[in-house]
């Protein structure tokens, strides 16, 4: 009963969940999924934030319970960015697929149930119950993103997404299997113990680190594997958009977080030079690059953010890559990097949604020509997302940024290389999110051009009103969420 | 004559790079899923073999059931979204599906 | 190894040689007299019409799916049945979630008419 309260958290999204799936079929008349979902993503949200600071590591649960999925103050933590990441979304689709009557309770059941798959994949101890976790959630989305049948876009983006990352969940199971076979385990710790024991066949464990990296890569849309990345974005509904950049990617970075410091926490494996962060840095390098640079030729904001996403990977894979010199500053900088990159993606996608009406959907930069000046309070929060993402004080993105670089300053080496190399194309990347900041303020439209009207709806201003005020909060006093991520961090270091 | 696990490995990864080709080297929705499930199949395969070693235990043969379920759930939504697929473009060939990024 | 299955191969040799022996003594032995009437398909039936490649319906593939999917879902019983004993209370209730869970999701297909034919 206590394991029940201490998950209640994904407790409340799976219970709740059967039963607006059963109140669906079932009742007589129209039922508000949006509403219900939205208050339970809410529940859930309030009661992890609350666990968080009152009892974040609980003790005497049974261990079959804690030898599957991890209970402690990193898994609340990350179901605070999951449900925040979700409710957001849900509340933006919630005004969204109304005004473009595009409504159907499946996506709200969909969101939540993706949404319940990676606080299991994010907490996963076990390699079986983080697959399970991992493709619950995936194939959730790919159904999210499909729901639009008869929008060929929609249609292509679900098929490139379902294909190529069912091709890489088969990679990382592949990783896994050799895993099971060099140590005879599927739980993190029983692996992790084999191989510090040594009792494990070096190549095999290394090649189960390359297949699985792999497979996590994909998922958070990491260069060389992003190649899916700006057509699903773009194809799939602007809410969906919102979600699956950041549920999707912050749980498996979570889960990337709990299996590297885990199962490849080993000091060998873990070695500066010869080890992964090597590796890590490589690919942090390379999203950064591929992700900052590609960006600037775009026109479409969807697409803006897709790239904009795969050099925030980036940016998180250099905290990765400094994990083996300072563990617990470097798990608290990527920590805090989620909450800040959800709170403004999620924010920027609100506000997207908030920008069109039915037949005018605001989709590229063109499109929010001049709507500053027109609106000006409700443009505001889109350019405070901006002003994150791009890290200018005092906006949370700044201090995420900040916490990061630092870390990987602290490991020297190529490491503090990378981390003025992740600086200066945070320059670069001024021009893509400030050219939107201008077209909203400083720009008027030609002379006949059609402009976005914003829709009038309630749901979607609250998500915005949710979101600026994170963005802002994390800016204004990061000490506070600093120590709690510190806090969550130390849980992974015993 | 007997087989050691040795082979049932080099067996399970030849299939396996199979299944990789497969997906990388055809253009049709249905052939490509054909090789992600090859590719499933094949790291069943060795997650069993594999648990021949660890004979106390079954690990392996658990993760290959969980594996089966959830390759049967991935069909399905693949097979669902090849219906639309096949309704917008007449066809299951994906070098058609050129609308985004133009 | 392989003489352990030598009879088995022996089988299929004794199989595949049968049925080539029935098989040519057929054509060889048996009269032959085709008219157009004996060439139909059915030899006293309707004539048919249509194309050959019919399209099955697309409501063949949701039946075969969900079949697939519960079939599947289902085979997680017999492993938990096998050791039923040990498990004891904790391993019913956590089946009896599962099938908890596994009903909701049948209710809601039927519900909302996966399981209809006609519509």
């Amino acid at each position: 009963m206590t394991a029940l309260f201490a998950l209640a958290p994904l407790v409340l999204l799976l219970v709740g969940g059967l039963l607006i799936m059963l109140v669906d079929a079932f009742a007589k008349e129209r039922v508000e999924v949006s509403a219900l979902v939205s208050t339970l993503l809410g529940a859930s949200f309030v009661v992890a934030a609350g666990s968080l600071l009152a009892d974040p590591n609980p003790s005497g649960l049974p261990a079959e319970i804690t030898r599957y999925l991890a209970v402690d103050a990193t898994g609340y933590f990350t179901d605070v960015v999951l449900t925040v990441a979700a409710l957001i979304a849900t509340l933006a689709a919630g005004s969204y697929l109304r005004e473009h009557e595009l409504e159907r309770p499946e996506i709200y059941l969909l969101l939540l149930l993706s949404t319940f798959g990676a606080m299991v994949l994010a907490r996963a101890a076990d390699l079986i119950v983080l697959f399970i976790g991992l493709e619950t959630m995936s194939l959730a989305v790919y159904g999210m993103i499909a729901m639009r049948r008869n929008n060929a876009r929609s249609i292509e983006a679900a098929t490139k997404y379902f294909l190529l990352g069912s091709f890489a969940a088969a990679i990382f199971l592949f990783g896994a299997a050799l895993l099971y076979g060099a140590t005879g385990g599927t739980s993190i710790a029983a692996i992790r113990d084999a191989i510090r024991g040594g009792h494990a066949e070096p190549a095999l464990v290394m090649l189960g680190l390359v297949f699985t990296l792999a497979g996590f890569a994909f998922k958070v849309a990491a260069a060389p594997f992003h190649g899916w990345a700006p057509d699903a974005y773009e194809g799939a509904m602007i809410p969906v958009t919102g979600f699956m950049s950041v549920v999707v990617k912050a749980a498996a970075f979570a889960s990337l977080l709990r299996v590297f410091t885990g199962v490849f926490g080993d000091p060998l494996l873990m070695h500066p030079t010869t080890g992964w962060p090597t590796l890590v840095a490589a690919l942090a390098l390379l999203s950064m690059l591929v992700g900052n640079l590609g960006a600037l030729g775009q026109k479409n904001i969807k697409r803006i953010l897709a790239f904009s996403g795969i050099a925030h990977a980036g940016y998180v894979l250099v905290g990765f890559a400094s994990l083996h010199a300072v563990p617990e500053d470097a798990t608290a900088a990527i920590l805090y990097y989620f909450l800040a990159y959800a709170g403004g993606t999620g924010l920027a996608l609100a506000s997207l949604v908030a920008f069109g009406s039915k037949g005018l959907e605001a989709v590229d930069v063109d499109d929010l020509v001049g709507l500053g000046k027109r609106h000006p309070l409700l443009a505001l929060p889109m350019a405070i997302a901006m002003l994150s993402l791009l890290g200018i004080p005092p906006t949370a993105g700044f201090f995420a940024k900040l916490f990061l670089f630092q870390a990987a300053a602290q490991a020297g080496g190529i490491f503090a290389w990378l981390a003025l190399a992740g600086v200066a194309l945070s320059v670069v990347s001024g021009f893509y999110y400030l050219r939107i900041v201008v077209a909203l303020y400083a720009s008027e439209p030609a002379e006949g051009a059609v402009v976005a009207r914003p829709m009038r709806s309630g749901y979607v201003l609250l998500a915005m009103v949710f979101g600026s005020a994170l963005v802002v909060k994390l800016g204004v006093m990061p000490g506070l969420y600093l120590d709690l991520a510190l806090e969550a961090g130390r849980g992974l270091f015993h | 004559m007997e087989f050691g696990i040795g082979a049932y490995a080099v067996l399970a990864t030849t299939i396996f790079g199979i299944g990789a080709l497969g997906f990388v080297v055809r253009r049709n929705f249905l052939v490509q899923l054909m090789s992600v499930e090859l590719m499933l199949n094949a790291v069943n395969l060795l997650f069993i073999a594999f648990n021949r070693i660890y004979v106390e235990q079954h690990g392996g043969q658990s993760f290959a059931f969980v594996v089966i379920a959830v390759a049967a759930a991935e069909a399905a939504l693949g097979l669902a979204i090849a219906i639309a697929y096949h309704r917008i473009h007449r066809s299951v060939e994906t070098d058609l599906a050129d609308r985004l990024r133009h | 190894m392989f003489s352990a299955y030598l009879p088995l191969f022996l089988m299929v040799a004794v199989a595949i040689v049968v049925a080539l022996v029935l098989w040519s003594a057929a054509t060889f032995l048996g009269p032959k007299n085709p008219t157009p009437e004996k060439l139909t398909p059915y030899e006293s039936g309707a004539d048919s019409t249509g194309t050959q490649g019919v399209r099955p319906s697309v409501k063949f593939y949701v039946a075969a799916i969900l079949f697939v999917i519960f079939d599947v879902e289902a085979v997680f019983l017999y492993p938990w049945a096998s050791v039923f004993r040990e498990l004891g209370w904790l391993g019913l209730a956590e089946m009896l979630t599962f099938l908890v869970v596994l009903g909701v999701t049948l209710a809601y297909a039927w519900k909302k008419g996966a399981l209809e034919w006609v519509k």
